[in-house]
């Protein structure tokens, strides 16, 4: 068994010190430590001319798949107009039905990973109810936080819908334009690729939904 | 927007509405730079370019998890990093260390006088198959890729400490296996 390096040696191989930082007794051992180092080999490798053409042909295949086509349509962005009379018991009606058909739009979720959505149905004259869905199979937990609830990650949790891995809530949303994404297990934030993104000037992307009295998609 | 002009972010976010052909722009931008790592890591250009192919049509598969578009190239390398170590574990299974044959990056023609250099090169390219998935990885990081440790701690969401520590372990395991070498 070789001795272990002296940790001052340790220290010149990891450019910290150099071989005249060290005691007369360790300089061979550091000579000898940075021969090592000298027989690396950076060289820079470079791969086959072909392998552009295989990644896009391995991709273009992926992306027929009858999977990623189908997630592509319920992810899409896309806007609906709700044209609705306000009757005060119709309000909750409106919006579970709204729920009831995105929820069989996502009951075979097509794709690991998240796909989320919004619907939004009129809720009183001055705000709407939202309903998100997040498809996060394995999830512990789900919330939604936003510009509308001060990004309290513990204001608004969603509900699993069965064992589908779909998660869903509504909230009541003001009219305006909102910020918010979803927190998995209350550590990954995850932004809904279905909505438009703006960067939070710390590097993240939240996603954006416009709230209106034409209620709309995004 | 020109593919050449457009920031990773910009490309990604128009593969995911669809224009799947943007992609290429990604893979000619990512294709060689991390090579040396995979290679290095791996211990042959093959392994390297299988590894790379892998991991690029894998973030095709997964872009929809990028969640910081802008930052395609980092989670790119998380995803090489994992194919690398994945492949280093099957290795492991079936009783091999490196791709037949190697240490042993083909490189270009040496004359006499580095043919003794060569020879150190080749031995401490087995002797890095021979450390563990995280120490190899360091190493590399830090003495072939040439990042400083706040930067591959950065990059691997490890501690400066634990880099260290791995590190550490390496040199001393490298010692052991390159004595007749050095």
């Amino acid at each position: 068994m070789t001795t272990p390096y002296h940790g001052l040696v340790k220290r010149v191989l990891d450019g910290e010190l150099t071989l005249a930082d060290l005691p007369p007794e360790l300089r061979a051992e550091g000579e000898d430590a940075l021969r090592l180092l000298g027989a690396v080999d950076r060289a820079p490798v470079t791969l086959s001319p072909q392998l552009d053409a295989r990644v896009m042909a391995a991709v273009r295949r992926h992306a027929q798949s009858p999977l990623r086509r189908a997630w592509r349509a319920v992810a899409a962005p896309r806007e609906i107009e709700l044209r609705l009379r306000i009757r005060p018991w119709a309000l909750w009606g409106g919006a579970l039905a709204a729920a009831a058909a995105v929820a069989l739009l996502l009951g075979r979720p097509t794709t690991p990973g998240a796909t989320p959505s919004v619907v939004a149905g009129v809720a009183a004259r001055d705000s709407v109810f939202v309903r998100f869905v997040l498809y996060a199979p394995g999830a512990k937990r789900v919330t939604v936080a936003g510009t509308f609830n001060q990004w309290d990650q513990n204001a608004a949790p969603l509900v699993p819908a069965g064992t589908s891995g779909v998660w869903t809530t509504t909230l009541a949303l003001p009219i305006g334009q909102h910020q918010y994404a979803f927190v998995v297990d209350g550590r990954r934030w995850v932004a809904d690729p279905a909505a438009p993104a703006v960067g939070d000037g710390f590097g993240r992307r939240n996603s954006v939904v416009a709230v209106t009295t034409g209620a709309r998609i995004l | 927007m020109s593919g050449d002009g457009a920031t990773d972010g910009d490309i990604v976010r128009a593969v995911l509405a669809g224009d799947v052909e943007r992609y290429a722009v990604l893979v000619g931008r990512y294709r060689d730079r991390y090579a040396r790592y995979a290679a290095r890591m791996l211990g042959s250009r093959d392994a390297a370019e299988d590894a790379v192919q892998d991991a690029l049509v894998r973030a095709f598969d997964r872009l929809v998890d990028c969640r910081e578009p802008e930052k395609f190239a980092g989670w790119l390398f998380l995803i090489l990093r994992n194919r690398c170590f994945a492949e280093q574990r099957r290795r492991q299974r079936e009783g091999r260390l490196l791709e037949d044959g190697d240490g042993a990056i083909p490189g270009p023609e040496r004359s006499d006088s580095a043919v003794e250099q060569g020879e150190q090169r080749q031995a401490l390219g087995r002797a890095l198959g021979q450390l563990t998935g995280e120490q190899r990885d360091v190493f590399v990081l830090k003495h072939v890729e040439g990042l400083a440790y706040d930067e591959i701690a950065r990059r691997t969401g490890a501690t400066v400490a634990s880099l260290k520590m791995r590190m550490h372990r390496a040199y001393d395991r490298l010692r052991e296996l390159m004595k007749e070498h050095v």
